[in-house]
């Protein structure tokens, strides 16, 4: 049966109205519109939310603000969430973690008993010989251990960024980020203030600052009015800021975004994180912090347990003492680690309220209820020094036990951006130093924590930050500062019985910390990483201090001497899907793009280009190919070839400057013709190809391939910042659709639709570039042949392309013209022994071992890579390639890269390979070793099922080696 | 008059896109332009107050570049600030956009003219133009607008530049990325209603037209045709 929340205004968070069901472990409960998952199963009596890591101990809330590891479960298929921030929601499936079998009933419970033979580091102990036991501990060990069940059918969500500007950034909306988002945006900032939480006002909205139990209210009521009224501050609540970043870059999570936040200047006021009391069962469900029992009572109207004894390191013990009490809570008992508290109105209305302070004790061990899922007493026993108490103990009765221990600072993002935080070593104050500029810290991060000392920094880091963002402001900005309370002592006493715990995550005891520091681990880095201290989900926010004083107090160095481990981004929890966001995958289509999806081409990615790689059904991908080239061979095809690169060259000094960017000569290259680039970097290795064509004295239009043209193009860029040549170059890709049509059949089709271009073979010569019209459409057209029959290239303006593929079409229809795809172009270019850069290429071939060494003049001065060429050639060759081809009774079929092998020897592998309709046979190309590459010589290459199947060193090119169909 | 895109053949990359939306073309200078998208007239009118996207890319537009590009355009009665990144306004409605200290583009106006643009583009040529060179951006780009008060909220999720009206005023130019293209962004008020041009890959338009109309979907944002966009004045 769920219990009666308490009356308003407790539960500030929860809507009354509104009941929502769920279900945690297959059992159905239901919560208030508001709750959390941790805050609806309180408050229907369950107070076990997961098992611990190691040791499988029941666990229940801790921080009740998602800082710790106790309340980590499954929700669906997703691990590790925080069951006190995560809102119910109807139907939502809540599971346990860390268990086998049920959370009430965990096989592995047992493991309890035995802690003795699982001290810290016996893994690396006890599991590494003999080396083959490793996989069978491994198996074991990923069984029994895990944070929740990674599911690979996670469905996919719709998560994204927006990037953010703010002059002035507040992280956190407690008192003192209220107070300098004010001040910042007085002086005229506009401002960002970010809190974690549902709502404004950090420890004002659950905490006591005064006897009364007014002040909170108040001070939060007339800050959070001001801040929702004031037009230049804009609120961002439920958001994490999961880093810093150089000049205060920031990441934001809320919801399913991450905000990308550049901030002029930055005040973090993130607060601080209150510290458990370390003693024998300190982790049973129903010991929580001082301010976590608040939180239910405040935030969700929740009486937290019957009889109390609440432990106190300050002043806000008592506060909670007294919110209990408020609450209908029986207080057995303040339990005071401090000798001598000071008296003040708290401590009075305590004693008015006839509740006993035991001061100068501390809790020695709490007593598990039946099952250890709850406490039934703890035994409270006088301090003799912080490391011992005395023998005697009195015993109280209680089912909830509430910790105010000391405070560590929230300073994660103070220390990514190279702050600094000393702790006294008399107490647990501490100071923030170091800080760049453009950041603040204010509040209890900076070790602040008096309301009125609070407010005052608060506004003071506003007015700095205001300051350093641009604008002007009036008034000082040091903080007036009353004196703060004294922190104070921090007892760690060992028990007999350990189960003391340090850190809740790993599941840490003193005597582990205390076992490694024996062994040797002292410095703090070491510790930390043998034991796993502050390794966990948490992070250490309840761990490192203790681990630092523990090992402080073993080396005899002082707090700062012993230093503190790093904290790196990502503070909390983050999501791959935040990190991965939406996804922006350009992709680019041709003019002619939805006419090869109507014509059915199966599209392939080519950088971020589609392509067709072959039309129609693709059970029959190979008949539809053959087909394709076939038709090119025998009549007419047309391949969209817009995806080519294309550059412009202009200007008096175009012509040298190709020269200089490819091995061929251009200098004397006739207007109208068009001519072979090969382009080798510095290394002398062949980066891209395609043609130049002169179009005037001093203009060229060159092509590359099409994921090599962005490269070719900031090379030549580069080359002509320092070669400061008169020459101007323009990437017109995407400018320019264009068409291959080729057959012997093309001359006719294309002549059906121009006719201010004689094309005749006189006139209009292979290799050939003209200007003119295609069904009036303005095009250039060159007649180059990579696929090795008479054709033509057609090049227009991107806008008119579908249009002029539709022309072609349509005017070919009599000839029967079909489209062919990349497959067949590739088929075809090989028959005609043609290279295809970076496939028969790779990252160290040069134009010599390529068979390139045609497209390299001689006779000037220089080009790029130039002088490494000639040094390989000097230097002989390593490798050539070559063409070959198969025997018809050959065993099986090599692939591309099955390697050429001779004796035990690689010498080389193929790169190109395909049976030839045309041929009747399977040929390729392939690199060898310099001594096969006589023809006539029989080479061996390995296939996939390991067979060797012998090939034929031949004469390239396979197809028309005299050229004459591509030259009709 | 309404007509097909397929009746021309200059077709913007997107006219499927906009057919789909259920876009009425016609015809200025020589293409297809969407100018309705088929619903109500008012509701399209107030869609581009608050966040529309509209396909220019059928206006005229042209550049030039080199090192002799300033002294070329203005003898062709061009005028420009030196100052690189910013807009200037030309008496018939042409907004010269300088890209560089060698380069240009120009922008013609929303009714489809632009004496400029046709001048300069008949003028020159690789003998007369020493050292300025034509750059055919309406080929190389598709031309959009988004418009309305939700602009800056949109580019927000897609662009790292920061485009709030205190950061980039009118007349700024942005050549920046946007979701992960490159573009020219362009800063104007059409009567107080922020109106963005953006300028990318021709070959990549179809597929920032989708990622805009998603990020656009959290501000209920829409395509829109020109008259609409013209309903701004």
């Amino acid at each position: 049966m769920p219990m009666e929340r308490l009356k308003e205004p407790m539960g500030s968070r929860i809507d009354r109205t509104e009941r929502v069901s769920f279900r945690f472990e297959g059992q159905q409960y239901s919560g208030y519109r508001g709750d959390t998952i941790a805050s609806a199963l309180y408050a229907n009596g369950v107070t076990t939310l997961s098992r611990s890591f190691k040791y499988h101990r029941p666990r229940g809330v801790l921080s009740m603000c998602g800082q710790d590891s106790n309340a980590m479960v499954q929700i669906g298929a997703k691990p590790n969430r925080l069951a006190d921030r995560i809102l119910i929601e109807a139907d939502l499936d809540v599971m346990g973690q860390n268990y086998w079998g049920s959370l009430e009933k965990d096989r592995l419970a047992m493991l309890r008993h035995l802690g003795r033979f699982m001290p810290v580091g016996f893994y690396y102990k006890a599991f590494y010989k003999p080396r083959w036991m490793w996989p069978l501990w491994a198996k074991l060990i990923r069984r029994v251990a895990g944070l929740g069940v990674v599911s690979l059918d996670t469905p996919h969500g719709y998560y994204d960024k927006e990037y953010l500007f703010t002059d002035v950034t507040v992280i956190g909306a407690g008192p003192a980020g209220l107070a300098a988002a004010l001040e910042a945006a007085d002086a005229g900032a506009e401002v960002l203030l970010v809190d974690e939480n549902a709502e404004l006002g950090g420890a004002l909205a659950y905490a006591r600052f005064d006897g009364a139990g007014e002040a909170a209210e108040k001070t939060r009521a007339d800050l959070i009015a001001k801040v929702e009224a004031h037009a230049r501050i804009r609120v961002m609540t439920d958001a994490t800021c999961t880093g810093w970043y150089a000049d205060n870059w920031l990441p934001l999570i809320k919801d399913n975004r991450l905000y990308k936040l550049r901030a002029g200047a930055l005040v973090v006021a993130s607060g601080c994180y209150e510290q458990p009391l370390i003693f024998h069962n300190n982790d049973l469900p129903g010991i929580m912090l001082g301010s976590a029992a608040q939180r239910l009572i405040k935030l969700y109207g929740i009486k937290p347990g019957n009889r109390a004894v609440v432990a106190a390191a300050n002043q806000d013990g008592y506060g909670v003492a007294l919110d209990l009490l408020d609450a209908g809570v029986e207080v057995a008992c303040v339990v005071d680690v401090r000798a001598d508290p000071p008296e003040e109105d708290m401590s009075a209305a305590l004693m008015r309220r006839h509740v006993p302070i035991l001061a100068g004790a501390t809790l020695r061990e709490a007593v598990p209820s039946a099952g250890g899922r709850g406490v039934r007493a703890i035994k409270i026993a006088r301090l003799e020094s912080e490391t011992k108490s005395a023998a005697r103990y009195d015993s109280f009765a209680c089912d909830l036990i509430a910790m105010s221990g000391s405070y560590v600072p929230a300073a994660a993002l103070l220390h990514q951006a190279g702050g600094r935080v000393s702790f006294a070593a008399d107490n647990g104050s501490f100071s923030v130093h170091d800080l760049p500029e453009q950041l603040s810290a204010a509040g209890s991060v900076a070790g602040t924590n008096t309301l009125e000392n609070v407010l005052s920094e608060g506004a003071a880091a506003g007015r700095r930050a205001a300051g350093e963002a641009g604008f002007t402001v009036s008034g000082d900005s040091a903080a007036s500062a009353a004196p703060e309370e004294a922190p104070g002592a921090w007892p760690i006493i060992a028990h007999a019985k350990g189960k003391d715990f340090v850190d809740f995550d790993e599941d840490l005891q003193i005597h582990d910390i205390e076992n490694a520091l024996s062994e040797g681990y002292q410095h703090i880095q070491l510790l930390k990483r043998f034991t796993t201290n502050g390794m966990g989900p948490s992070q250490g926010r309840h761990a490192t201090l203790p681990a630092i004083r523990l090992a402080a107090r073993r080396t005899g160095a002082g707090l700062d001497e012993t230093g503190s481990t790093t904290s790196r981004p990502p503070i909390g929890p983050l999501t791959m899907a935040h990190l991965a966001g939406r996804s922006f995958e350009p992709v680019r289509y041709t003019a002619m793009h939805y006419r090869h999806v109507e014509l059915c081409a199966k599209m392939m990615p080519a950088g971020a280009w589609m392509r067709p790689e072959y039309y129609g059904d693709a059970r029959s991908r190979a008949d539809n190919i053959t087909a394709e080239a076939k038709n090119v061979r025998e009549n007419v095809g047309m391949i969209d070839v817009s995806t080519l690169g294309g550059l412009e060259v202009r200007g008096p000094d175009a012509a040298e400057f190709l020269n200089r960017m490819y091995t061929f000569a251009y200098l004397k290259q006739p207007v109208g013709r068009a001519r072979y680039v090969l382009m080798t970097d510095d290394a002398g290795v062949i980066v891209d190809d395609g043609v130049a064509c002169r179009l005037a004295d001093d203009h060229f239009y060159v092509t590359a391939t099409t994921s090599g043209v962005d490269g070719v193009y900031r090379t030549m860029l580069w080359y002509n910042v320092q070669w400061r040549l008169k020459v101007d170059i323009t990437h017109v890709s995407a400018s320019y659709a264009g068409v291959n049509i080729a057959g012997p059949n093309s001359r006719e089709v294309v002549e059906k639709l121009c006719d201010d271009v004689d094309l005749s073979p006189e006139a209009f010569p292979y290799m050939g570039a003209r200007r003119g019209h295609v069904a009036g459409i303005p095009a250039l057209f060159l007649r180059v042949g990579f696929v090795g029959e008479l054709g033509y290239e057609l090049h227009v303006p991107a806008s008119q392309g579908e249009a002029l593929w539709d022309a072609l079409m349509e005017a070919g229809k009599d000839a029967d013209i079909r489209p062919f795809g990349v497959e067949a172009q590739r088929l075809l270019r090989l028959e005609k022994g043609h290279i295809i850069i970076s496939q028969d290429t790779d990252g160290l071939s040069t134009p010599h071992e390529a068979d390139m060494a045609w497209a390299i003049s001689r006779k000037k001065p220089y080009y790029v890579g130039m002088r490494s060429v000639a040094i390989q050639e000097a230097g002989g060759l390593k490798r050539k390639m070559v063409g070959f081809e198969l025997a018809n009774d050959a065993a099986s079929t090599p692939k591309e890269c099955h390697l050429v092998i001779r004796g035990s020897t690689i010498t080389g592998r193929v790169t190109s390979i395909v049976r030839s309709p045309t041929l009747g046979k399977v040929i390729g190309l392939a690199y060898v070793a310099p001594d096969q590459a006589e023809l006539g010589t029989v080479i061996e290459i390995k296939t996939d099922s390991g067979q060797m199947v012998r090939a034929e060193v031949v004469k390239l090119p396979f197809y028309d080696p005299d050229g004459a169909r591509q030259e009709m | 008059m309404t007509i097909l895109p397929q009746d021309h053949s200059r077709r913007s990359f997107l006219y499927r896109e906009l057919e789909s939306a259920g876009a009425e073309f016609e015809e200025i200078n020589g293409a297809a332009v969407a100018m309705r998208l088929g619903g109500d007239a008012a509701a399209e009118a107030a869609q581009a107050r608050s966040l529309g996207l509209c396909d220019l890319s059928g206006l005229p537009r042209t550049g030039f570049k080199g090192w002799n590009m300033a002294t070329w355009l203005t003898g062709q009665g061009a005028e420009m600030v030196t100052e690189s990144n910013i807009v200037t306004p030309q008496s018939d409605g042409t907004r010269i956009a300088r890209l560089a200290p060698g380069e240009a583009l120009l922008l013609g106006d929303d009714h489809g003219a632009s004496a400029l643009i046709e001048n300069t583009d008949a003028a020159w040529s690789m003998e007369t133009s020493d050292g300025c060179f034509q750059v055919p951006r309406a080929e190389t780009n598709f031309w959009l607008t988004l418009s309305g008060t939700h602009t800056p909220a949109l580019f927000a999720k897609i662009c790292a530049v920061d485009l709030r009206p205190e950061a980039a005023p009118p007349h700024r130019v942005v050549q920046t990325n946007v979701a992960r293209l490159n573009a020219i962004i362009i800063r104007r008020y059409i009567a107080e209603v922020p109106v963005f041009d953006l300028l990318s890959d021709v070959a990549s338009a179809v597929y920032l037209w989708r990622a805009l109309l998603d990020a656009m979907e959290e501000f209920d944002g829409k395509p829109i045709g020109l008259t609409a966009l013209r309903t701004l004045r």
